[in-house]
Formats: structure tokens, C-alpha cells, sequence
């Protein structure tokens, strides 16, 4: 298979990602995605998930490329670590990027990584004039090496630092206003940090600059018990909660529609439960156009 | 980045489990600083378990979740991932089994878990063509001699004192039936290999297994053939060159320089 016949192929469906519900593929449906007739307006993947010169789940995704708009989800690119940046990481994203045309490509406002050592996990960041600059930076290197714009998704988090100096909606909009950046705003993550940290989650979406929002992600969490404590964990495996859609609603009124996402990543149900997740989106995005209109 | 490099100094060896000591700067409002970094630790132990078990899932079955849980863990300590791509994480848990006390009464588990890997590197391994018949036919008989072949991206060979191919079989997950496998059946050497959608495990013998693995390091045909026939004699070189193009094993090949 040559590229040049893959990117034939790719014309079929444009890479612009709409401002509809899709949702988040994982290789356990790469069938549905390519068989079922019932489809969400368009789908992300991990980008990791496909850093490889080949082989199945590279050639399902340029299948599933044809027919649906792809989005790019980084979550191993390291933005906060004092690390330097991983030029092969980078490099493997690149090609990737150039096989499949996606129509977004984001990340995460985390760390990952340190002396070398990934720990797979999204770590929370201090909030400081220190990790403004040094985030920011970065983002740029990686913007121009990769020629388009990032997304920059808030984390959910389990601490927080006694010597942050900003907010995190704040700090999120200073880095798109610096680095030219949009953000990828997860509801649920707001939702999960705002209720672990006592923050707002009104005010946080107030403070959100709304012309920087260029995607939503939706997803379910858990509420463990923990020291006697109630925290609540970004675990992926269920339903979006009764919270965090009327967060979402109250966002895409004072945002727009925007490219909303279903994520599910654990305990995977089948693709009719994510697909009828999105349809919810979907209507309430439509509710949201009828209101405006 | 004075602050933030001792930061994720300290918050990496506190998850890693080198240390006890809790980044300094945590707020513990509610819970405190070492219950909201033991959910980190948390994290990364569950996750890095989780990619370990995707990849093998057949040790896993093997051993049972708790007994592989604790190889992931002693794995997760003596080889933090180096890359963000878990699918890469994990190409030495066969030594880390190999070593492990407990596990030493499994004998050929070690060996499971490396064909479990080659299986996993074989199927994201780079996509190639298939060498033709027809491809092969336009060569001048008198440059055989000199052909080098390219063998298939996805080709791996393993070989174990153990019967790893019937274990790996009788413990897949759509494998209802456990079968008994009498470890007495011994050897086998194998090639595993991606000729189209599916990885294939094909048993060798002795005489293919040795010219295949010459092959794959890029021996010219005439060396590999004299090697092939000095150890065995009586092997039968069409046949094993045939059963190659027909496996569609070979890619591509090119001449030596004479």
C-alpha cells in the first residue's frame, strides 16, 4: 500500500472536525467504525496508540480515515516536564499527522516524564510564572516543528500546590493568548478538579476565553472513598454524569457548539452506548443553535 | 526551573516507589499531601500493570491477575517505561521472569512471555509486499548465487525447550477447552510472521530454521546454502525456497556484489 493511494483515498471525507458529538475509538471497535452503519460525526484516537511504521491498527486507522474526520489526542508528549522535548516522540507524531490529516491535533497541560522515565500518567502542574514560560515555550517549539496549532486540554488533578500564583483557567488562557494555542476544554476534568479542589465551576467557565475553545471533551468519573474523604477519579469508565451535562450545556451557551467528544476508555461498552452518547450531545448542541438562533 | 525540576524530581521517585519523601509545596487540605500523591502512585502501578497485561495476555492467564500483578510490579521497578508509547513498553519481561524467584517453578513461562512479545512485534511491524514467483523467474540463474532476500518486516524466530506454541494456543481467550499439554512433547522452534490481516506460527525444523534465521540477517543465498548443507545434508532446497514464496515470507530481494 503506497501513500500516495491512501491519500487518494483520504479525499473522500474532508479532515475538518465539525462542530457536532463524536467519539473517542479504541481498537476494540476499529470493526464498528468501519461496518456499523449507525456513525458519530467524526472520531479521535490516541495518537501514541499509532507510533508504529505499520501493521494492523495503523492500516485500520487509514481505513476508518476514509470515511470519517479524525482527531489527534496526544497523551505522552510531556508539555510540563523539565525534560527536553522528545524529538521522537515528535518526530513519530509528525508522520502520523501526515498519514491520516487529522483535523485537530491536542494535548494535555501535564508532565509526564522525568530523567527520562514516563510514568503514564497526566501530572498536575504548578501554576506559576516559572512553568508559564517554560509551557509556553515549548507549545511554540512544538507548534512550528509540527506547522499547526495545538490544543491544549486542563487536566483533572488529585493535589494541587500551595504556591501557584495562578488560576488554572487563567493559566490556560495566558497560554493560548502567548503561544497561539486553542484549548480543549473537558468538562468532566473541570468538573473532577473543581469538586476535589472546592474551586468553582462556574466562575471556571466564565473565566474561560471563549474564543479559544475549539473542542469539549465528555466523559464519565468515579467517586472513591479515600481516607474517609470523598475524591472523585478521572477513570473513563462510565456514562457522562448528570453534572457534567448541565456544565456542558452551560458551556456551549456561552461558548458555541463546539467538536464534543465522548470519552470512554475503561470497561468499554459496546459502540450503540458511545453512539448514543453523542446523539445526547448532539441535541443538546441542537437545543443550543435553536436557542441562539 | 530550579523549582519545578525538583518538583518532578521528588513527585516521580515518590510514584516510582524510591522514596517516601513528598514533594514539598502540596496542599493537604482535607486529604493530606501522601493520600493524594499515593493516588498517583496508584495510577501509574494500575496503568503500567494494565499495558503489560494487554500485551501478554497469555502469562496473565497463566499465572492468574494477582500473581501478575506482582511480576508487573517488580517489571515497573527494575524497567520504568522510556517512552510515552505503551505499546513499546515491556520487551524485557521475559528476563524480569526469568529472574523472578516465585516463578521459577513455571519453567517455560519465561519463554511464553517472549513469544507473547514476538507475536506483539510482529503484529505493529512495518507492511511490506510479497515477493512473486514471477518477480524471482527474471533472474539469471548464473546471479543466484549472489541473491540477497529481504524477509517480511514481521518475521521472528524463536526456539524454546518447552512446547511454547501449544501452551500459547491452549490459552486464548476465545479457548474455551484447557487442554493438557505433557511438557515431555519438548522443543520447538518457530517463526511467527504477518503475511496479511493475521500473525501466523509456523513450526520449523532444524535445517529451515537455521537457513531462515541467515536469511534474516542477510546472508547471501550461496553462503547460506553451503552453511545449510554442511549441518544438514539432506535438507531439500527447493522445497525450503518454495515453502518461503509461498508463505510469502520473502519481500524483496537484491544481488550481492560478486
Amino acid at each position: 500500500m503506497t501513500l500516495t493511494k491512501q491519500h487518494a483515498r483520504h479525499a473522500t471525507v474532508s479532515s475538518a472536525i465539525p462542530a457536532r458529538a463524536g467519539i473517542g475509538l479504541r481498537s476494540q471497535h476499529h470493526w464498528d467504525a468501519l461496518n456499523n452503519p449507525v456513525r458519530p460525526g467524526w472520531l479521535e484516537v490516541h495518537s501514541e496508540n499509532y507510533f508504529s511504521n505499520g501493521g494492523i491498527p495503523l492500516r485500520d486507522l487509514e481505513a476508518i480515515r476514509a470515511d470519517y474526520p479524525i482527531s489527534l489526542h496526544g497523551v505522552g508528549m510531556s508539555l510540563g516536564s523539565v525534560d527536553p522535548l522528545n524529538w521522537q516522540h515528535l518526530r513519530q507524531l509528525r508522520d502520523l499527522i501526515q498519514r491520516i490529516e487529522p483535523g485537530l491535533v491536542s494535548e494535555h497541560l501535564s508532565w509526564s516524564a522525568f530523567g527520562g522515565r514516563y510514568l503514564n500518567d497526566l501530572l498536575p502542574l504548578p501554576y506559576t510564572d516559572e512553568t508559564l514560560a517554560h509551557v509556553a515555550a515549548r507549545i511554540s517549539q512544538v507548534q512550528d516543528y509540527l506547522r499547526r496549532p495545538l490544543l491544549i486540554e486542563n487536566p483533572s488533578s488529585y493535589l494541587e500546590y500551595g504556591f501557584s500564583s495562578y488560576s488554572e483557567s487563567e493559566f490556560l488562557n495566558e497560554l493560548a493568548r502567548r503561544c497561539g494555542c486553542g484549548i480543549l476544554l473537558d468538562v468532566n476534568n473541570l468538573y473532577v478538579s473543581c469538586v476535589n479542589h472546592g474551586w468553582q465551576a462556574l466562575a471556571y467557565l466564565n473565566d474561560i476565553a471563549a474564543d479559544k475553545v475549539g473542542e469539549i471533551h465528555l466523559a464519565g468519573h468515579t467517586v472513591n472513598q479515600f481516607g474517609g474523604q470523598s475524591i472523585l477519579i478521572d477513570t473513563h469508565n462510565a456514562p457522562v454524569c448528570e453534572a457534567v451535562w448541565q456544565l456542558y450545556q452551560t458551556a456551549i451557551q456561552r461558548f458555541g457548539c463546539r467538536p464534543t467528544l465522548i470519552e470512554w476508555d475503561a470497561d468499554l461498552p459496546p459502540w450503540s452506548v458511545l453512539v448514543a452518547e453523542a446523539a445526547t450531545a448532539d441535541c443538546y448542541m441542537e437545543q443550543a443553535y435553536a436557542q441562539a438562533a | 526551573m530550579h523549582r519545578l525540576r525538583e518538583l518532578q524530581r521528588d513527585f516521580s521517585s515518590y510514584v516510582l516507589q524510591e522514596s517516601q519523601q513528598v514533594p514539598a509545596g502540596v496542599k493537604s487540605i482535607g486529604l493530606s499531601a501522601e493520600q493524594r500523591l499515593a493516588i498517583y502512585r496508584n495510577n501509574t502501578r494500575l496503568g503500567l500493570t494494565a499495558a503489560l497485561r494487554d500485551s501478554y495476555p497469555v502469562v496473565n492467564r497463566l499465572v492468574g491477575d494477582s500473581f501478575f500483578a506482582g511480576l508487573a510490579a517488580a517489571y515497573i521497578k527494575s524497567y520504568p517505561p522510556q517512552s510515552a508509547c505503551l505499546s513499546a513498553y515491556g520487551a524485557h519481561f521475559s528476563e524480569l521472569i526469568s529472574g523472578f524467584a516465585a516463578a521459577q517453578g513455571l519453567v517455560y513461562l519465561a519463554d511464553v512471555a517472549k513469544l507473547e512479545w514476538l507475536w506483539h512485534e510482529a503484529y505493529h511491524a512495518a507492511d511490506a509486499p510479497i515477493l512473486s514467483a514471477a518477480a524471482l523467474a527474471q533472474i539469471d540463474p548464473a546471479a543466484y548465487g549472489r541473491l540477497v532476500f529481504r524477509l517480511h518486516p514481521s518475521a521472528r524466530f524463536i526456539a524454546s525447550d518447552y512446547p511454547i506454541a501449544r501452551i500459547w494456543a491452549s490459552n486464548q481467550a476465545d479457548d474455551a477447552g484447557r487442554e493438557y499439554i505433557d511438557l515431555r512433547i519438548g522443543a520447538c522452534r518457530l517463526l511467527l510472521y504477518r503475511p496479511g490481516r493475521h500473525v501466523e506460527i509456523d513450526y520449523l525444523d532444524q535445517a529451515e530454521y537455521q537457513f531462515l534465521q541467515l536469511l534474516a540477517v542477510g546472508t547471501a543465498l550461496s553462503e547460506a546454502v553451503e552453511t545449510l548443507l554442511t549441518d544438514h545434508p539432506d535438507a531439500n532446497l527447493p522445497i525450503l525456497l518454495q515453502r518461503c514464496l509461498l508463505k510469502g515470507l520473502l519481500t524483496d530481494f537484491y544481488l550481492a556484489d560478486a
